[in-house]
């Protein structure tokens, strides 16, 4: 069964606060993981790698840098999750 | 009185050669020792390059211990020490092994030994994995390795200092030997090419699909390598009373802790790695005639590096030759800054510095004279050995030619 | 003039307490800490003692913070280094001022860590390796996470040698000092306890029970023992040029007089040589200390119930210390700690200062009969009340290294 919007949106979350300990409720799709989490490169690239590895996707090396915000993260993942479906 | 301290034997184990004489000339000829990786696969990765040493022959060195059993990074300490004091005319027994010691730098110890562990462990096979795992594994066999080997009795410690390794070792020793407490340090650095690093780097997306190209615009990342550097040190009277050709003497070192960040370096360390280096050599900036840089190939450190380098030398860093010979050996880990400070030693004792080649192309950001491309006869009086590691640890070395 | 190398506070997270004094406590009533091993499971294993330090978290020390980024041994070290600081009287204020270094012994620095991240890139892919597992694969990890954790931004360096490492760590800080690098550097060791050292130990038949006999008895120098007991923990010192903490107003707790190193290169196989290297490490710290052996008023053996390496610790020291060797009192605190590998000089630093503060030196504890040429015969399961100002503490790695030091209590 293919997941919700809302499905993988919660499941980003969580994997970001797993790793920055910042509440979840603080987060909606417009904050940005350096300017309104303020957390660094190495801490993004982790939640962005452990987000591929939850939901099984690989995103390519040269749209890493494009994925700013928790929304941008979201639609990723929706990009390639259902990149072999269609 | 404290004892000058100075480099009378140099050994190389690298990807452009095995020894110092053929190591020095594949330098100088701008060789390169980057290929494909042969010692894992990689093809679930998304880079293939790496710089190793193919053909090297342990038991061409190792007599005492079993090739079958130590590590690779042990070997590749072993052959250089062996190098080393070869070079330096030394025969161990002609010396009083109580006051020999080792100091060994490393990023990754013996990671074959953790990697064939995690391989059994993965499939099941775990009780496949024996007694050899603890002993062999843990990092500090290297420099154990090496003295048990050469029968030496004196201090012995691995100094696991990531990619700034090679210079804290010969900074350690360079201490023992001022301090008295030997009359020769073999000191240096090693690493065995490792799945562990290379999975790492790749995934922290730092390695360059083709080439590494220190200082260029269009640089895209550095090459894992491996490899091994050890110096002989000894006090500068002891090395005269028995008609020594001496390479160079170590006349000081700094050492600083960014405390910022574990991958990304800051500029502030760097520049105070090297203000105290200078300080503590009493050598100002301008007297600097060559700098063997970090030099690693990518955006971030080039151009960091760059900026500290103009920090502490101001306008004189526009005249002060930089190169980094990671462009031709990768980056060999803790090896690196060991055979960094040995090509500081031939440069000042030849009087000729190394490229840094596959530079095509000017960064405006990185705009120091990095002996682009071609191998240049400079009369090096000073030079200074840079190195920045992993948890923000900065090593800068000075080494001076010794006055006729 | 050389300059003289004080302890000015300290810090240590143990299976017998987070502080020295309650450490101290514990080893005086004999209380041990090791017990069955519940980080990891040891099924199938001959050995499943350890000294853990239970319950351990980062929170009780560093307050609310986000500790993903410090895997489980950084977490030891930055907490102890919390501790030390504050005891020494280093404030954020002053460490923003002035750069205070950290020289840490470890011996595998984060091998769980570095296994973990290997073994996930194995089953799942390296494009699924984790980044921020990968900056703590580095064996200086710890180190480089402590320093930006309290912003010490001199001398920060990482020393292997086994089992020697924290007191290797020590010696390597303290010369620091004396050369004028360094005015003020934490300095000790640490290492986890996990299932991969726990694992390789046992296999290597040198934990106690590993080898099948029947039992655990991890006892140094009993005639009973059959290998040590592996523990885990972090100790750091703070040292200090004396002059300047003096002129600092902060007390020195202990002076650092002399030190010493050695290696076999038959690596424990040839006893004579073994007990060389050890003997030459002792006699060289005393030299350096320039004091004789009468001058010695107790021993901290780093013997942790190995059947060989004991014995050859015990005949070098009697052998630097001749007559002297059955008068003087003897400590192993392994007996109670487990072989804390990284940890282990250092805590044995802190134990020796607490046993002259507090006028007590712990027991070896359980030692019930040495084998008949055993050369301390005063060692004993009995915590012994006694004025102590001098103190000889010994190293002995696994693989030739050993190294000693001399520490001189301060009035």
């Amino acid at each position: 069964m293919a997941m919700s919007v809302d499905e993988i949106r919660d499941k980003v979350k969580r994997s970001i606060a797993s790793i920055t300990f910042i509440d979840p409720e603080k987060f909606d799709d417009s904050t940005s993981y350096e300017v309104d989490l303020a957390i660094d490169s190495l801490s993004i690239l982790e939640i962005v790698v452990d987000v591929e590895y939850q939901f099984q996707i690989k995103v390519p090396e040269d749209e890493l840098s494009a994925i700013r915000t928790i929304g941008d993260t979201v639609n990723t993942v929706q990009k390639y999750l259902y990149a072999e479906v269609v | 009185m404290q004892p000058r301290v100075v480099v009378t034997g140099i050994g190389t184990v690298t990807s452009i050669g095995i020894g110092c004489a053929l190591f020095w000339d594949s330098l100088l000829s701008g060789r390169c020792g980057i290929s494909a990786v042969q010692s894992f696969d990689t093809s679930s990765y998304n880079v293939h390059r790496g710089a190793e040493v193919r053909d090297f022959c342990g038991e061409a060195f190792v007599s005492k211990l079993s090739c079958n059993r130590i590590g690779r990074a042990s070997q590749f300490a072993i052959a250089a020490a062996r190098l080393a004091l070869g070079d330096a005319n030394l025969d161990m027994r002609m010396l009083d092994a109580e006051r020999v010691g080792v100091t060994i730098g490393t990023t990754s110890g013996e990671p074959q030994m953790i990697e064939r562990f995690d391989d059994a462990a993965v499939s099941g096979e775990l009780n496949s994995i024996g007694p050899e795992f603890m002993r062999f594994y843990p990092c500090h066999v290297i420099a154990a390795h090496v003295a048990s080997e050469l029968n030496i009795e004196g201090v012995n410690v691995t100094i696991p200092t990531a990619c700034a390794a090679g210079n804290y070792a010969i900074a350690h020793a360079f201490d023992v030997l001022r301090a008295g407490r030997a009359d020769l340090m073999l000191a240096g650095g090693s690493d065995s090419f490792s799945r562990i690093t290379y999975t790492g780097f790749a995934r922290l997306g730092a390695i360059a699909p083709e080439v590494c190209q220190p200082f260029d615009r269009n640089r895209k990342g550095m090459v894992p390598g491996e490899g091994a550097g050890v110096l002989v040190l000894e006090p500068l009277e002891r090395a005269i009373a028995r008609q020594a050709r001496i390479y160079a003497e170590v006349v000081g070192y700094g050492l600083s802790c960014d405390a910022h960040h574990m991958t990304a370096a800051h500029p502030f360390g760097a520049a105070r790695a090297m203000e105290k280096a200078l300080s503590e050599s009493r050598i100002e900036p301008e007297q600097v005639s060559y700098i063997s840089a970090h030099g690693t190939g990518t955006p971030t450190n080039d151009r960091i590096e760059t900026s500290a380098v103009k920090r502490v030398f101001k306008d004189a860093a526009y005249r002060t030759p930089i190169s980094s010979i990671k462009s031709m050996l990768g980056h060999s880990m803790g090896a690196a800054s060991a055979i960094e400070a040995a090509v500081c030693a031939l440069a000042i004792f030849h009087g000729r510095v190394p490229p840094t080649i596959n530079l095509e192309e000017p960064d405006p950001e990185c705009d120091l004279d990095y002996v682009p491309n071609c191998a240049r006869e400079l009369d090096v009086n000073v030079a200074m050995n840079n190195a920045y590691a992993f948890g923000g640890n900065n090593a800068s070395l000075m080494l001076r030619k010794i006055e006729a | 003039m050389e300059r003289r190398v004080v302890i000015t506070g300290a810090g240590v997270i143990s299976s017998l307490g987070d502080s020295p004094a309650r450490l101290h406590t514990a080893l005086c009533e004999g209380r041990t800490g090791l017990r069955a091993i519940e980080l990891f499971n040891t099924t199938g294993l001959g050995c499943h003692l350890g000294g853990e330090v239970a319950s351990f978290s980062a929170k009780t020390y560093l307050g609310e913070k986000n500790f993903r980024p410090l895997d489980r041994t950084s977490q030891l070290v930055a907490a102890t280094a919390e501790m030390a600081l504050d005891r020494s009287g280093w404030s954020v204020e002053m460490r923003g001022q002035h750069e205070v270094g950290l020289a840490l012994g470890t011996m595998f620095c984060s091998v769980h860590t570095i296994s973990q991240f290997d073994q996930r890139a194995l089953v799942a892919g390296p494009a699924y390796a984790s980044p921020m597992d990968f900056s703590n694969t580095v064996l200086n990890a710890a180190a480089g996470q402590t320093a930006i954790w309290h912003n010490l931004r001199g001398v920060n360096s990482t020393i292997a040698a086994g089992s020697a490492s924290g007191l290797q760590a020590i010696i390597y800080a303290s010369e620091l000092i004396r050369s004028g690098r360094s005015e003020a550097i934490l300095a000790g060791g640490a290492d986890e306890l996990c299932f991969e050292s726990f694992y390789g130990f046992n296999r290597a038949e040198l934990l106690c029970g590993s080898n099948h006999s029947p039992g655990d008895f991890p006892i140094p120098f009993d005639k009973r023992r059959n290998g040590f007991a592996l523990g885990e923990g972090a100790a750091l010192l703070m040292l200090e040029d004396a002059e300047l903490a003096a002129e600092r107003g902060a007390s020195a707790l202990a002076e650092i007089s002399g030190q010493g190193s050695g290696f076999d290169p038959s690596r424990g196989t040839d006893s004579r040589k073994s007990v060389a290297a050890i003997a030459r490490a002792v006699s060289l710290s005393l030299n350096d200390a320039h004091v004789t052996p009468d001058e010695i008023d107790c021993l901290s053996m780093s013997a942790n119930g190995s059947v060989r390496t004991d014995r050859h610790e015990a005949a070098a020291v009697a052998a630097v210390l001749g007559a002297r060797a059955n008068a003087i009192s003897v400590t192993a605190i392994k007996s109670m700690l487990g072989e804390t590998l990284g940890a282990s000089g250092a805590m044995q630093v802190i134990s020796l200062m607490e046993a002259m503060r507090d006028g007590a030196l712990p027991g070896i504890s359980q030692l019930n009969e040495v084998e008949g040429d055993f050369p301390l015969r005063k060692a004993g399961p009995d915590t012994q009340k006694l004025d102590l100002s001098r103190g000889l503490i010994n190293s002995v790695g696994f693989d030739g290294g050993c190294c000693s030091m001399v520490l001189t209590r301060c009035e």
